[in-house]
């Protein structure tokens, strides 16, 4: 089949792949970019493990074609922690023990990113809502929510700074 | 954090440790089998039945050998040579199968693999599966195990001459040869409750599927098969024999597994097929599970039909109970047998002093993917059974349910106790158990609230749900006698470095548990170290000790007892140098606190870092020692462990559709000594949402043309955010007295109550319209249907 050229720009690295217009936007990230971060669960648009953020809007990789994101800007979970610094986010799901086996954290963190980049303060409803989307097999989901929580604390006050 | 205080070390098991595993999980940086990469990597892709049940009259590959990109086809033909993958757990009785690699003349579920493709990229592997001719011939299926035993139902194993794998029987004769009476039980009740039962076909569906990659290297003949296989070693013999491969020249490694729960610890074609197709293009080869062909083609579990009476005197003391149990097995018995069905047949005595049981175990082929091995391996069914008899026998003697648990409980002083299901029960709590969960969720109160409720029309229930759970599986002798061709040990090598820090070696492979992390914490209080001079290796079969077993949600306190084991024999070598060194004797000195001293003088001392330098450079060793300082202990256990808990639900049920909330959820269970609380938490949160999703969501649902009807997530509802309630935890500590650490393994546990802890409340809520919940999952469907009776 042929392939196309495209430019693909990831945690703000810009390069040009050359893909099948049917692959998917998660094999291109994994594949062609070479983030293998962003995982895939179940290639259905359901379980959320492949999220990333496509101008700061949480995506499914996984449903969308990499040729669709030529220029947007994704952010994986590869961005997420700066200068070798864990977000707060990241932090705080170790801390309060918010993964197991590790397959849905960067679904879930970018998840949370978006939560917390557009409400700083959520209820518990409101996480939930957000990461209703997500799912997550090991941990019952109650040490997530912890984890946001937490993050969102942290965050105001360093916001507050 | 600072390692000591003084002298005093600090002591690393009961604490809240951070997880190692999670730096680079957060980041994005864990190694999944799908993320790996070598060069001149090909990958597979497999075609698989779409019939239930159909003969194969014939496969046409040329079309796909044509495709441009495409490497090698192969069907079942093109498998001389190779063998089929046993049934491990051999019952005396079991009919023989074993699985095979590829489908020869018959399909017999769907989802079946039937052909391999590799080609230069998956989606040329999958545009090439399109291109496969296979000539079927439907053959009529049978999708339940009713049908699979009506008269002139068809054969789904054509040797066997019917669908009935075995018929087992559960003879009620306790460990010390001591039989029950069950007739007489049966002749003496008072009462007699029924009970039948469904559990639906769920399993552990782990967000990551299945994943393999196999290099075979020309040159040295090496096969290094990359697997996310939970039991490694296992799985190399296996394939040994498989390939007719030498087992020296397997290595298998294992990345980070994004969850197993059970399902990945069967061994499947997929396993051979990349092996066989490595060997054959001599390149590299990948296969990566998609979810559909996960939800199709690995193994499925619990299915069970129960037809159980339990015979109660008028006090309330159970007497007997007897019946039996179907077990939907699919189309044929996978790694474990019928193990699972087994297990429910056993322990259906659950907590309590029934002296008097027989049950017959029906394992029953049908048309669907085999059912084996998932987190709770049989138990929740038996839980199921016993939890919902002992709420019928309440209401039929109008008896609180947790008065008539009272009366039955194996006491605390009963231990060891030897169940009529054969098992020796090691220590427990069970009374304290109830008390602290009705203390916890306000029981009294809760009763004259659900009272005061009914009035004004709202059905609130309250359930209870106690288990027991044998973890720890097993003393290998005890699985000879079950005939099961595995074995129980744990293996563990130790070994400190001339700097003095500590590489834990275990053929545990982590899933997700934070294994590596609790591993290491009781090595460091082991040698008396900080957790951070600990490394924990796993992972790679030719560094790491076998084991018979692998690993199981409930499995560390195995591997924790060789730790343990494995670090006396290398402290004794440490405090035989440091005596040399101090000039005094071997039996004069002790280690403690990361050093040796002499006793009654501890300012003669040598530091771990010190004896190490000196088992090393060997020059001052005491005689008949030899350099270096490490050990290994395979540490067997004597006797299984027997965990144990109770769950209380509370729920309000609407009447109108159905639906029920969870209101309140209280947990209270007894793992022996915990490593990590921290951990035991998650543990149990997340063994509970799989609980929640089995009991009220999840089920793999087949038509009765066995056509898979649940092959998205779509479909196949796991547990959201949404779905999991809050819930409350305590425990209760029973250390094990016979395993070194008084670990007893938790990581199954919290799937065990949740579905008789629901029936039971919804039961409960709804006495006033006779409604009784005795088949799973409790959707809000099957509760409006029971209101429409």
């Amino acid at each position: 089949m042929t392939r196309q050229s495209v430019q693909l720009t990831v945690n703000g690295a810009t390069r040009t792949v050359e893909v099948e217009p049917r692959k998917t936007l998660a094999d291109a990230i994994r594949e062609d970019v070479g983030l293998t971060g962003t995982h895939l669960g179940c290639e259905q648009g359901v379980c959320g493990a492949c999220t990333v953020l496509l101008d700061d809007e949480p995506v499914r990789s996984c449903l969308m074609f990499a040729v669709q994101a030529e220029g947007h800007q994704i952010r994986t979970i590869e961005g997420v922690a700066q200068d070798g610094q864990l977000h707060p986010i990241q932090e705080a799901f170790s801390e309060y023990h918010g993964l197991q086996c590790g397959f849905c954290t960067p679904g879930m963190i970018l998840a949370s990113l978006h939560l917390l980049e557009t409400n700083p303060a959520p209820t518990v409803d409101e996480i939930k809502e957000e990461l209703g989307g997500n799912l997550c097999r090991c941990t019952g989901y109650i040490k997530i929510v912890e984890a946001v929580q937490a993050a969102a604390l942290t965050m105001t006050s360093e916001a507050g700074r | 954090m600072t390692a000591t205080v003084g002298r005093e070390t600090r002591r690393w098991i009961g604490e809240s440790v951070r997880r190692r595993e999670d730096l680079p999980l957060v980041q994005g940086k864990g190694r999944y089998a799908a993320d790996l990469e070598v060069p001149g990597m090909v990958h597979m892709a497999v075609l698989r039945s779409p019939h239930g049940h159909a003969r194969i009259r014939g496969i046409d590959a040329s079309r796909a050998r044509a495709l441009p990109g495409v490497f090698d086809v192969i069907s079942a033909a093109d498998l001389a040579g190779i063998g089929e993958f046993p049934v491990l757990w051999r019952l005396p009785g079991l009919k023989p199968s074993g699985i095979p690699v590829l489908a020869r003349d018959k399909v017999r579920y769907v989802g079946e693999p039937v052909a391999a493709v590799v080609a230069e990229s998956r989606y040329v592997a999958e545009d090439a599966l399109d291109l496969i001719e296979v000539d079927y011939e439907p053959l009529p299926a049978v999708a339940d195990v009713e049908a699979a035993i009506a008269p002139g139902a068809p054969v789904i194993n054509d040797a066997w001459g019917d669908n009935i794998a075995i018929k087992h029987v559960v003879s009620g004769v306790n460990a010390k040869g001591e039989a029950g009476d069950v007739e007489g039980a049966f002749a003496a009740a008072h009462t007699v409750v029924t009970g039948r039962f469904k559990i639906n076909r769920f399993s552990g569906v782990p967000l990551e599927t299945r994943g393999l990659l196999a290099i075979h290297d020309p040159l040295s003949g090496d096969l290094t098969l990359w697997s996310s296989s939970q039991v490694a070693h296992k799985l190399r013999t296996q394939l040994s024999e498989v390939l007719n491969f030498p087992e020296a020249s397997i290595r298998i490694r294992t990345p980070n597994l994004g969850g197993g729960f059970g399902v990945k610890w069967d061994a499947y074609p997929e396993d051979a097929l990349v092996c066989i197709l490595a060997q054959r293009l001599g390149r590299p080869v990948k296969y990566i599970e998609d979810r559909r062909e996960h939800l199709q083609a690995t193994v499925h579990a619990r299915e069970q039909l129960h037809e159980l009476e339990m015979a109660v005197a008028e006090d309330g003391t159970v007497l007997g109970i007897r019946g039996r149990i179907y077990c939907d097995l699919g189309a044929h018995p996978h790694s474990v047998g019928i193990g699972p069905a087994w297990v429910t047949g056993v322990s259906l005595t659950g907590q309590y002093a029934i002296k008097n049981l027989s049950c017959d175990v029906y394992a029953i082929a049908t048309n669907k993917v085999p059912s084996s091995t998932f987190r709770g391996f049989g138990g929740p069914e038996a839980t199921f059974a016993i939890e919902r008899l002992m709420d019928k026998a309440a209401l039929a003697l109008a008896m609180d349910p947790a008065e008539i648990r009272r009366r039955n409980y194996i006491q605390p002083d009963e231990f060891p106790w030897f169940s009529a299901g054969g098992g020796v029960f090691d220590s427990g709590n069970y009374p304290g158990l109830l008390e602290k969960a009705l203390a916890a969720v306000g029981y009294d109160a809760l009763r004259d609230e659900q009272a005061r409720l009914r009035e004004q029309g709202v059905h609130r229930g309250i359930g209870i749900g106690a288990y027991i759970h044998t973890a720890g599986f097993g003393p290998s002798m005890v699985l000879g006698l079950l005939s099961y061709y595995t074995s129980g040990y744990e293996g563990s090598t130790i070994k400190v470095d001339p700097g003095g820090n500590v590489t834990i070696y275990t053929g545990m492979i982590p899933m997700g548990q934070g294994t590596e992390t609790t591993l290491a914490q009781v090595a460091a209080d082991q040698f008396g170290v900080d957790i951070d001079k600990v490394k924990v290796v796993w992972g790679d079969t030719s560094q790491t000790p076998y084991t018979g077993f692998g690993s199981a949600g409930s499995r560390s306190n195995v591997a924790a007892a060789a730790i343990i084991k494995a670090g006396e024999v290398v402290k004794a070598k440490a405090e035989r140098i440091a005596a040399n060194l101090l000039e005094a004797s071997p039996d004069d000195v002790v280690y403690a606190d990361g050093a040796v001293t002499v006793k009654g003088s501890p300012d003669k001392r040598v530091e771990l870092r010190e004896i190490a330098e000196q088992a090393y450079l060997a020059h001052r060793l005491p005689e008949g020692d030899q350099p270096t300082l490490e050990g290994t202990y395979v540490y067997d256990p004597a006797l299984f462990t027997i965990a144990s808990g109770c769950h209380i639900a509370v729920v309000d049920v609407d009447v109108e559709t159905g639906e029920l909330k969870i209101v309140k959820y209280v947990v209270v269970d007894d793992a022996g000594t915990i490593i990590n609380p921290l951990l035991v938490e998650g543990q149990i949160q997340g063994g509970l949402a799989q609980g929640f999703g089995g009991a009220q969501l999840e089920e793999f649902v087949y038509d009765e043309d066995g056509q898979l009807l649940t092959q998205s997530f779509m479909d196949y509802l796991l547990p959201s955010i949404h779905e999991m309630p809050d819930v409350e935890i305590h425990h209760q500590v029973t250390p094990s007295p016979h395993t070194p650490g008084g670990f007893k393994g938790m990581g199954e546990a919290g799937t065990f109550p949740p579905g008789p802890a629901l029936a039971n409340a919804v039961s409960d809520a709804l006495r006033p319209l006779g409604v009784e919940v005795d088949a799973m999952p409790i959707t809000s469907n099957a509760v409006w249907a029971l209101l429409q009776r």
